[in-house]
């Protein structure tokens, strides 16, 4: 047994051992007694056992119990401190927590399903294309070939019109293991089952979605075992899914059906014969056998995509590769996309969106930890006697210091209890309102718990060391450098409330300059109307037959105006970019593939050149920001785009169109006249005469009947707008809720100091006043102090927000994030605020009495 | 009775010597130093208890119930293999610096 187990059942039979060795010496006084020869005093026993305890090296325990019992008699003393000091720090805790808790939510945990460590997402990467998705031929290769994995699924969704619903369901096709690989747990009947719903001779089944079932079918059990009509298909319902299922993607689907169906159902879909990297495949994820790491997989992979490429020569990127992705997380759950160029995955793009949320919540508790700090400070001064009794009957600095420090962590202690629970709240409220997905339930684990406590005591250090330590080094004679301590908390505050100030304004500036800007091009009076038509295998002549008859029915419509035909419509969720570069510095170009009149529907006006005629090749128009970035001082007009046979000739300037990245001042597009291989991605944009309003039902009603297959998916682009301004306007309300939290935190926290100062100085006020001094005179001497530290705060609080506010940028529509205005007006509610603090407490010092005040101890 | 101050480290040495030669109570070892060093040596309890303590937390002796000679419960310590190791030790360490000391006290 060592000394550490030992100490350890000491510590346990403590009381047992304290009576025992109490026993042992009273019958040893007893003897020493009964002989006489040690008549002297025994001593102080209490004394005598406390050093005896002192060898098992657990004094510090009975101290600190002390300091406990102390600290708790302390908050019950002064329960107006105790609350105040409480609700600032988990206040401070709780906006952390929130914080941590959605990165913890999207990137440490991982998805509720089964063992998702060891699941791998796949993406394809070549120099200058990436894809997340794969041809599924190439997924059934690797599938069948593997020796790493135990398991590989697939997925493709599609919109299926359900027979007698007007809005189309959001299908999953999923390769039949999905649901057994993933654990997914069914509500009703049996999910796919792999030994059947493979083989394509089968019949059709489906599993509804939970909210589907509900929604639809009035939540009735007697849906399994009935048919129903998807796209005019037959599908026999074999079960409904659990509501906790959070599959492997953020979107979830309404309907699940397999994979080997999904061209009974999206009638023409090339999906399971397509071998070209170029169009639509499936999303992969693979289960790693036990003990496989990634890099087996990847070496695997690359292996077996060398075999792939001498099969199919032709149908792969130059230099591809698969590459191996943590697949059970919950970031690794975004949509599909392409690019050629560099693509930023998406841990990149949130990378920023991250640093500001940790940064606002650091900031947040910097004031709160100020305000606090002041508060013990001010505290401390007032324990001054307290301190010095102790000290004199014999406590040792390093004892005081480790008692102050106890009480700030107790009291740290109590708040992250608080703050936890309110941060979980805040996190539970905030994806309520953001509509996250519902299996993403917010609740405290290790991580978070572990979090909350780190930062409490982060916290309790912060706030109280410095009082700590000024009570242990000097006790008096030490009030100069303590009110340069309290002038610096104050700077604190002030700072860090400014920064959270504004980068509020600035966001809720770059809200309202989103609805009251141009933003470029017209939206208002259009609706979009997306075919999908390269999904059912229509391209080339039969896509243009499509589209002509579907404008021809259109422009018979009441109230439509003209139509126009893109590759990309403005605030869709489809994008293309192309990998431009400047002075060593990539970035992504928006690539539009447009008809001649695109330019003049959409409101885009042409600054220099021409639009291309119709059938012409070669040539593109590019944006303004574009020209400014890539040939700044030179006439773009003169410029080529790319290299070689395939280069084109820039033969117009366009303003500047974000349609696909409102926000972001950065993005620059360019346009390329539509060629015969777009044909199958194309979309048509209809400019309506008068209001939109309800005509989208009218459009989606019309191109319906143009083809019994395709189902369009049909939005006003208003409502696009309003959906994207109303989630910049969420962001810039929850920033401009917490600057004014912190705003507040300040507030008090200077209040409260200013109004300790001058109690602290009646006496001299009141003699200031009895020889005359105007109140304004006083005033000045009370406030002075505290003019250069809010102003120094301010100062670098601007400065602060300077450099933070660059990770806004592209969330800012433009408005640039050193505006003046939304500075000036931060700066000016802050110093307004700041003069109420610290003018309200001196009022109230000079109300008093001058000779009530002389009189005073 | 001349009351004489006790060399630093030597009582812990004395007490797992007294201790040697079977179990004892704290005033029995007291009482042993004492009567052993013609009353030279007199263990003050304030001193006796903690080293008590600090021999049970480093494993050198054992404490176990039992009754004294004059009839009264109390705890009596055994030494460990561990204490007998360390007397040993402490022994020669002793036996090291007393030799070392005497030599300065011959040669000087």
């Amino acid at each position: 047994m060592g000394e550490f187990w030992r100490r350890a059942a000491y510590l346990l039979t403590k009381w047992k051992r304290d009576r025992e060795l109490a026993e042992e010496m009273a019958f040893h006084q007893e003897m020493a007694d009964r002989r006489g020869a040690g008549s002297k005093e025994f001593g102080n026993e209490l004394r005598l056992r406390e050093e005896a305890r002192e060898a098992w090296g657990c004094m510090w325990l009975d101290h600190l119990a002390q300091d406990v019992r102390f600290a708790g008699r302390l908050m019950r003393r002064s329960p107006g401190f105790t609350l105040a000091a409480l609700l600032t720090l988990a206040a401070g805790i709780g906006v952390n927590v929130a914080a941590f808790g959605f990165f913890n939510l999207a990137i440490l945990k991982p998805l509720p399903v089964k063992d998702p460590e060891s699941l791998v997402r796949f993406h394809r990467l070549a120099p200058r294309n990436y894809a997340s998705d794969l041809p599924y031929p190439a997924f059934d290769f690797y599938r069948t070939r593997t020796q790493t994995l135990s398991a590989m699924l697939a997925l493709d969704f599609a919109r299926l019109r359900l027979q007698g619903v007007a809005t189309p369901l959001r299908a999953h096709f999923v390769s039949a293991n999905f649901f057994l690989e993933l654990g997914a747990p069914a509500h009703l009947g049996r999910l796919l089952d792999p030994s059947r719903d493979e083989d394509p001779a089968e019949a059709a089944v489906a599993v509804l979605g939970y909210d589907l079932w509900q929604r639809q079918f009035g939540a009735d059990p007697s849906v399994v075992g009935r048919a129903i009509q998807l796209n005019g298909r037959q599908a026999m319902v074999v079960g409904v899914l659990s509501e906790t299922f959070s599959g492997l993607t953020f979107n979830g689907a309404d309907v699940w059906l397999p994979l080997r169906k999904q061209p009974e159902f999206v009638t023409g879909s090339p999906l399971l014969t397509n071998w070209s990297a170029d169009e639509d495949g499936v999303d992969v994820w693979g289960r790693r056998k036990p003990g496989v790491k990634s890099a087996a997989v990847e070496a695997e992979m690359k292996m077996l995509t060398a075999e792939l490429r001498k099969l199919h020569p032709e149908e792969g990127w130059q230099g591809e590769r698969l590459m191996v992705a943590p697949g059970g997380y919950a970031q690794s759950a975004g949509g599909r996309n392409r690019s050629t160029g560099p693509q930023p995955g998406l841990r990149q793009q949130l990378a920023p969106i991250f640093a500001m949320v940790s940064a606002m919540g650091l900031l947040i508790l910097a004031v709160a930890c100020g305000n606090l700090g002041s508060l013990m400070l001010a505290r401390g001064v007032a324990r001054e006697r307290e301190i010095q009794i102790r000290s004199s009957v014999g406590a040792g600095s390093l004892r005081l210091v480790r008692q102050l420090l106890t009480e700030s962590v107790v009291l740290a202690l109590a708040a992250s209890g608080l703050g936890l629970w309110a941060g979980i709240q805040l996190l539970n409220v905030l994806m309520r309102w953001t509509q996250g997905p519902k299996w993403l339930v917010v609740q405290p684990d290790w991580r978070v718990i572990g979090f909350t406590l780190g930062v409490g005591l982060l916290a309790a250090l912060l706030f109280g060391l410095a009082p700590a330590l000024q009570a242990g080094r000097g006790l008096v004679g030490q009030r100069r450098s303590n009110l340069w301590m309290r002038k610096a908390l104050i700077g604190v505050q002030v700072a860090a409330s400014c920064v959270l100030l504004i980068l509020a304004g600035l966001l809720a500036r770059g809200t309202r300059e989103a609805v009251t800007r141009d933003p470029g091009f017209a939206y208002e009076q259009s609706i979009t109307v997306d075919p999908g038509l390269g999904g059912h295998g229509i391209k080339g002549a039969e896509a243009r037959r499509y589209l002509e008859a579907a404008k021809e029915r259109l422009l018979g419509l009441p109230g439509v105006e003209a139509i126009t035909m893109t590759s990309t419509p403005p605030l869709g969720n489809r994008s293309s970019t192309v990998g431009g570069e400047k002075d060593g510095k990539q970035f992504p170009i928006f690539l539009h593939r447009v008809d001649a009149a695109y330019f003049q529907m959409m409101g885009i006006p042409v600054l220099r050149g021409r639009v291309f005629r119709e059938g012409e090749k070669g040539v593109a128009l590019v944006s303004e920001s574009m020209a400014r970035r890539l040939w700044p001082g030179q006439d773009p007009l003169a410029q080529w785009l790319g290299e070689g046979d395939n280069r084109l000739a820039v033969i117009g300037v366009t303003g500047n169109a974000r349609s696909l990245a409102l926000s972001d001042p950065d993005a620059v597009e360019q346009y390329e006249p539509w060629t015969e291989e777009d044909l199958g991605s194309m979309a048509l944009v209809v400019r309506m005469a008068g209001s939109v309003e309800g005509r989208a039902g009218d459009v989606a009603r019309a191109v319906r009947e143009v083809d019994s297959v395709v189902t369009p998916s049909v939005q006003t682009m208003r409502e696009a707008f309003a959906r994207q301004v109303e989630s910049s306007g969420k962001v810039a309300l929850a920033a401009s809720g917490l600057g004014f939290v912190a705003l507040a935190l300040a507030g008090f926290g200077i209040a409260g100091v200013v109004s300790f100062e001058a109690s602290r100085r009646m006496k001299e006020i009141g003699i200031r006043m009895a020889l005359g001094a105007k109140p304004l005179d006083v005033m000045r001497a009370v406030g002075q102090r505290f003019v250069l530290p809010v102003g120094v705060g301010l100062v670098l609080g601007a400065a602060g927000a300077a450099g933070l506010s660059q990770l806004l940028r592209k969330e800012l529509y433009g408005v640039s994030p050193l505006d003046p205005l939304a500075y000036a007006a931060a700066l000016a509610l802050f110093a307004t605020m700041a003069a109420a603090a610290v003018v309200g407490p001196a009022r109230k010092a000079l109300s008093a009495d001058p000779v009530r005040s002389l009189r005073q101890d | 009775m001349p009351k004489t101050e006790m060399p630093a480290g030597a009582l812990s040495l004395m007490v797992l010597r007294v201790l040697q030669s079977g179990p004892l109570h704290g005033y029995a070892i007291a009482q042993r130093i004492h009567l052993l060093t013609d009353e030279v040596l007199r263990v003050e309890e304030g001193a006796l208890y903690p080293a008590l303590q600090k021999m049970l937390f480093k494993g050198w002796v054992k404490a176990e119930w039992g009754i004294s000679d004059t009839n009264r419960k109390v705890r009596f310590y055994r030494l460990t293999a561990a204490g007998r190791k360390a007397l040993e030790d402490e022994m020669s360490e002793y036996a090291r610096v007393h030799g070392a000391i005497q030599a300065v006290l011959r040669k000087a």
